[in-house]
């Protein structure tokens, strides 16, 4: 069988991109939707405030706050307060971020030192955690040890593994970065979806195909029409929020990689549905799913092994290396394999139940 | 307005409506976005402090460990799988307990204690891990501690869990879907096909004709967004208030509703339009989720006014005086709408007469 004549496709090509432009409400409504993705990604924070503010009062207390901060309390940012009143009104009021309140007594240190019983009160609103209530009760507890010269029961070792974020964590907006490429990539997948299938509905396939053009053209156009869709939509986007700037090729290749793959699946979604419902039923049946990789990065940790078998596992993980973690070539390599071998299983499933589609009408 | 007419248009909706798979859609979704939203990603959202933890003896330790309250501990059977969970993020940090370690402490031999912590874990889940490792420790020794630490609670700022915040969006996308997606596609497909100028040709006019898709959009929304109240074990204490806030962002929804309906000529553009709009009206919901983002960029949304509303009752046990204002306003915004509406009726009017 020969390959697709590139004149018939590219004349189906011009003809969807014409209807697609010829629709002037669809055409700007499309780019409105880009637009509040951009929106939406400049506005969230880049920030990640990862530390904890701790108000405290009582005589004396800010030479201890003071040795406290010069020993490296990193995550605890100390606020001194000149009464106890004052301190419950700001914890109270989540005045300044404080997010909970130690009232040390004014002979603090001389009780301490003196081995007479002394108590220190922690303020806090009930929407305090409670690790937060128990890692402070253990930094007073701690810090009482210290002043009465209680050494540590132990030699205390420790090891940051890995790359040392403190400081440079991956803020909210980087980390929606892929989610928003990605949902440019599925809704263009449904809209592509619901083109093939008001083809096949309204039967403009089988007039295409007693023309010169065969399946094989009809398929091949569409998919490079789906694909430049998608592509454009999403670099766009990227460009938009700034992805482009690491390692441009590498996420550009990714993205059509990327584009090629939700084209494939809107051939199959396309292919079974009958009208905008079901077509949006079949959308979300493989839309619903595909999300969950870029969800799973808004949380710490790893990805589980049933998430790294989704097929847009790859690209989401590609997408984030390149932005937030500075990762090239050598590190994608092995999710670009990945995200071919799936874009390569999506398009045999996808070209075969469209062809026999097509075929059956 | 003959309401009979528009009583007419709904209620064959309703009875014609199931055939439909967008009906089961609409009514399916809150149901299993519960399950997905609140059984998975529930936990997901909310991040304790997670502390591993190898136990090369038998250490009190461990036990100890175990019972504190907000932080997640998880036992590793060697060092190696420790460090590399640690360095994955799959922890944020780690202590490795070696053999005959409870009897070192006690005898104040200050055995080596190795604390792994993970590069990209938070500065604050550092400090709340370091400080209760070395008081468990602390508590091995049996050193009674040279002060009382006594914790007092003020105020009345409730702690929400993650699984709680996520509500507005399954209300969100409960009534928008049932609301206004359903009536929008609805007419859409009516104009596809062209029963819409059959209906129109009948004595029933645009407005009849609209107000019972109005009524279409608002009972499923009503009924989708209880279900999902009820499966979230959100009706609160005041369920006369609630329903009315519900009948609010069933009403403000199925107007909408009507709008892209009217708009859309086909369901490719309804579909762009709800890809758009959509992001305009579920923002909200991310300011309930993450709280600490500034709130005012909520309020400019129409929904926020009654999702607060839903949230401050359902979850929040308020009463009508805590959310009257907010109603007021959702109630507000429904009356801006209405303007917007009757143009739309008019040029769909013009349209199917032009059709005609």
């Amino acid at each position: 069988m020969s390959g697709p004549n590139p004149s018939i496709v590219a004349t189906i090509v011009r003809k969807d991109l014409k209807a697609f432009a010829r629709d002037r409400f669809y055409f700007w409504i499309s780019v409105a939707g880009l637009v509040v993705y951009v929106v939406v990604f400049w506005v969230l924070p880049d920030t990640v405030n990862e530390s904890i503010t701790v108000g405290a009062t009582g005589a004396g207390i800010e030479t201890m706050l003071e040795k406290a901060a010069g020993e490296g309390s990193e995550g605890l940012n100390l606020v001194a307060f000149d009464s106890r009143e004052n301190l419950e009104t700001a914890v109270a009021n989540g005045k300044g971020d404080v997010a909970l309140g130690l009232a040390f007594p004014d002979d603090f240190f001389e009780s301490v030192m003196a081995g007479r019983p002394v108590i220190v009160s922690i303020v806090a609103t009930a929407a305090v955690p409670p690790e937060l209530r128990t890692a402070m009760t253990s930094f007073v507890r701690e810090a009482a040890f210290a002043i009465s010269g209680d050494p540590l029961p132990v030699s205390l070792q420790e090891q940051i593994l890995g790359v040392d974020r403190v400081g440079d964590q991956v803020s909210l907006r980087e980390k929606m970065r892929p989610l928003l490429a990605f949902l440019v990539l599925l809704l263009e997948m449904m809209s592509l979806a619901g083109i093939i299938a008001s083809e096949i509905q309204s039967r403009t396939v089988v007039a295409v195909i007693t023309t010169p053009a065969r399946i094989f053209d009809f398929l091949t156009a569409k998919i490079v029409f789906g694909t430049l869709l998608a592509f454009s939509q999403v670099v766009l986007l990227l460009v938009a929020i700034r992805s482009l700037s690491g390692e441009p090729l590498l996420v550009l290749t990714t993205m059509l990689l990327g584009s090629l793959m939700v084209t494939a699946f809107a051939l199959i979604a396309g292919s079974f549905g009958r009208d905008f419902i079901t077509v949006l039923f079949w959308s979300m049946l493989f839309m619903i799913p595909m999300m969950i990789p870029a969800f799973g990065l808004l949380f710490p940790g790893s990805a589980s092994v049933w998430i790294k078998a989704i097929p847009t596992y790859g690209l989401v993980e590609i997408l984030t290396g390149t932005t937030s973690y500075g990762d090239g070539w050598a590190e994608a390599v092995p999710n670009l394999a990945l995200l071919g071998g799936w874009t390569v299983i999506a398009y045999v499933a996808g070209l075969g139940i469209l062809r026999k589609k097509v075929r059956s009408l | 307005m003959n309401t009979s007419r528009a009583w007419t248009v709904m209620r064959n909706d309703l009875r014609l409506g199931p055939r439909s798979p967008l009906f089961l859609y609409a009514l399916l979704l809150p149901v299993a976005l519960t399950f997905v939203i609140v059984g998975v990603f529930g936990s997901l959202f909310a991040p304790a402090p997670r502390l591993g933890i190898v136990d090369e003896g038998n250490s009190s330790v461990v036990a100890a460990a175990r019972s504190l309250d907000g932080i997640e501990v998880t036992v590793v059977d060697s060092v190696e799988s420790l460090e590399r969970l640690v360095e994955a993020n799959d922890l944020d940090a780690g202590m490795v307990l070696p053999v005959q370690f409870d009897e070192a402490v006690r005898d104040g031999l200050r055995p080596p204690l190795q604390f792994f912590i993970g590069g990209e874990s938070l500065a604050s889940n550092r400090i709340v891990l370091s400080v209760s490792a070395l008081d468990l420790v602390r508590g091995v020794k049996g050193d009674a501690a040279p002060v009382t630490v006594d914790v007092m609670t003020i105020g009345d700022a409730e702690a929400v869990p993650m699984a709680t915040r996520m509500v507005p969006l399954l209300i969100m996308y409960a009534v928008a879907i049932a609301g206004a997606f359903v009536p929008a596609a609805s007419m859409v497909e009516e104009k596809e096909k062209g029963i819409i100028n059959s209906v129109l040709v009948t004595p029933a006019s645009v407005t009849e004709y609209l107000a019972g898709k109005a009524g279409l959009g608002i009972v499923l929304a009503m009924a989708t967004g209880v279900i999902t109240l009820l499966l979230n074990n959100s009706l609160g204490a005041h369920g006369v208030t609630l329903i009315l806030a519900l009948l609010i962002a069933a009403t403000m929804m199925a107007e909408i509703g009507l709008i892209i309906g009217t708009v859309a000529k086909d369901s490719n553009t309804l579909f762009a339009i709800m890809k758009s709009a959509g992001i305009l009206l579920f923002y909200p919901v991310v300011f309930y989720i993450w709280p600490s983002l500034p709130q005012w960029i909520a309020k400019i949304s129409p929904t926020y006014w009654f999702l607060q509303p839903i949230f401050e009752i359902g979850v929040k046990g308020a009463g009508p005086g805590d959310v009257w204002l907010e109603m007021l306003i959702a109630v507000a915004w429904i009356i801006a709408i209405l303007p917007a509406v009757g143009v739309m009726a008019r040029r769909l009017e013009q349209r199917v007469a032009m059709a005609a």
